[in-house]
Order: structure tokens, then sequence, then C-alpha cells
């Protein structure tokens, strides 16, 4: 245990989702930067990205530089738990609580009122528009 | 009704050196704001969570920090083991090594040429205190020689001047008696010398007057 004493000291530094892209388009930058920095600020590295909207085939995109990742987590980076949870969904870490969370309350609660139809494309349309 | 500039105070954290186009951040309502008419009896929902809900969302939480935690150690470690033994850890040890071989080596032929000055300088050091040390040499030897021909001298005069010795003590007496010497005299502006009570030359005769040179 004495060995691992460094890393628990917070370092500053943190892996976080930088909105870019423009209005009602979002896209995500995977980044990693002092906490104290606007998601505009001063960025000291990126580290993938995310795109929120779906493409035509239904997909959602994230690339993920899981070197450089396990370097900041090494050196103590903290990570925000929607990074946390997308590097859970890619099996680089454990699942996040939350995706559990969300995947029961989402199995609970009925639908919602969409304004967009799906695309029809490749892969089959999703039945729980909530995902 | 709040002047920006006033409110702008909490938003101090804000600020950063770096010109920003988003919307200033809002921070938190001005201290000295009355509540909204809205908010006023307005009672906060609060969310009920059964309680094995609660207890499986702890459990699930527990167990997800206690994996990050090991994961963070391990990753940790990691990045020490390959900090050792990595591909850039082995360039830099590598170049490190030829960087203190190429310093070494120059160091040494920088030490050998100031040894070739120091010794052409030591020589002629050298050189130079043994010229001195004969002309002392040289010089001691004079000087001892002057010396021994004064000593030589002195030893003379001082064996020429009439000692008296024991024997000639009485003789010594009787002559000293016999032939007193008068230091009294007075001297003329000329360098006339008038020994008895005689004041002008011209009274002298002709054989018995001195005079003093003073060439």
């Amino acid at each position: 245990m004495a060995s691992a004493i460094p890393t628990f000291t917070k370092i500053g530094k943190v892996i976080r989702l930088n909105k870019h892209g423009c209005t009602n388009r979002p896209f995500y930058h995977i980044v990693v930067q002092k906490t104290r920095d606007n998601f505009d600020g001063p960025v000291i590295e990126q580290v993938g990205s995310y795109d929120a909207m779906p493409n035509s085939q239904h997909e959602k995109l994230v690339a993920v530089n899981f070197e450089r990742v396990q370097y900041w987590l090494a050196q103590g980076a903290g990570m925000s738990n929607p990074v946390a949870q997308l590097l859970g969904l890619s099996g680089f870490l454990p699942n996040h609580p939350q995706t559990l969370i969300q995947s029961w309350k989402n199995r609970r609660e009925p639908p919602r009122e969409r304004k967009l139809q799906p695309i029809k494309g490749i892969a089959p349309p999703l039945d729980n528009p909530k995902i | 009704m709040f002047a920006r500039s006033s409110s702008r105070i909490f938003n101090v954290i804000n600020i950063s050196c770096i010109q920003s186009r988003s919307a200033r951040a809002w921070v938190r309502k001005p201290l000295g704001s009355p509540m909204a008419k809205s908010k006023m009896f307005r009672i906060a929902p609060k969310k009920f969570i059964p309680a094995d809900e609660k207890a499986e969302v702890k459990r699930l939480y527990d167990n997800y920090f206690h994996q990050m935690k090991s994961l963070r150690h391990y990753f940790f470690e990691q990045s020490l083991e390959q900090a050792e033994s990595g591909e850039v850890a082995q360039m830099k040890h590598r170049l490190e090594e030829e960087e203190h071989i190429r310093l070494m080596e120059e160091n040494r032929l920088e030490n050998e040429k100031t040894a070739k000055l120091r010794e052409e300088k030591l020589k002629i050091q050298a050189e130079k205190t043994r010229e001195n040390i004969l002309a002392s040499l040289i010089n001691k030897e004079e000087e001892t020689r002057q010396y021994e021909i004064q000593i030589e001298a002195f030893l003379e005069k001082q064996k020429a001047t009439p000692f008296i010795q024991a024997e000639n003590i009485e003789k010594a007496i009787e002559e000293a008696l016999a032939n007193p010497v008068d230091f009294n005299f007075a001297i003329d502006l000329d360098g006339y010398v008038y020994r008895g009570r005689e004041t002008a030359i011209e009274k002298i005769p002709e054989e018995e007057r001195e005079r003093l040179r003073s060439n």
C-alpha cells in the first residue's frame, strides 16, 4: 500500500467531455484539462471524441486513446462521470454504476414522446428511444 | 436591478485570462437579493428511493470505487516499470552514457593540454630559479671575500696603532708628562690658527704661522 500513496493526491487535472459543435448539434471532445479551466480554455491533451448524435447506422461514435488515458490515470488525474461511463462501456474500465442504474430505470419507465423520427438504415431502429 | 458590475465580484473565480467568447457562467444569486415570488412557498420534492434499491446502489458504487482504486494502483505501478525499462528510458540511458563518455574524453584531452602548458611553465621557472640561486651564491661569495678583506684591513690598522702595552706604560706616562698637548686654539675667518695669546696674524713670524685649509 505504501508505494501507491502518490496516486491519491489530487494533481488538479481531469479527464472530461468538452462540448463543441454548434446549435442542435453537440459534439464532445474527451480531453485532459486542469480542473479550474473553462471548457473553452486551454487543454492539456485531447484523448478522444464522443459524437452524441447517432449516425445513419444508429451508432454513436466514440474514439479513445487508451494508452494516454492510462498514463493520465497513473499520474492521478480525475475523471468525470460521463467519461467514466464511456470507458466502462468500452471495456477499459469496469462498468460504471450509473450505466446499470440508468438501464434499469429505462426498463421501468414508459418511453418519452420524441419530435425527431429515427432514421431507417442497416441497424434496426431502437425500441427504447430513451437510450 | 442588480448592476452587472456589482454581481461581477462573485464571478471572479470563473474569469480566465484567455479571452473566451462563451456566455459568462452564473455562479450564484446576489447575497442581498430577496426570494423570488415563485419560490416563496415552494417545498422541494424529495425523491423516494426504496431501501433495497438504495442498498443495491450503495453496493454497486462501493464495488466500483474499490475496483477503480486498485486499477489506479496498477496503472501507477505499470508507469513506474515502464519508466525503468521502456524504450524511451533505454534510449535516454544510452544517450546519457554516450554523453558521459564524450565529456570524460573531452576532460582528459583538456587535462593533457593544461598539463603540457604547466610543464613548460615549470621548466622555465626552474631555469629561472636555478639562475637566481647561482647568482645569489656568487654574490654571497663575493660578499664574504670583501668582508674578509675589510677585516684584514681593519686588523692591520688596529695592529698598526701604537697601543700601550704593560711594559711601555711607564715610558708612555713619562712621555705624556713631558709633551703636554694643548687643544685650546682660536681660528680666523681666513683659516689662521692662534695657539697663544696673540690676536693679530702680523705679530706671529712667518715660519710659525698655521693655516687650516677647507679643501
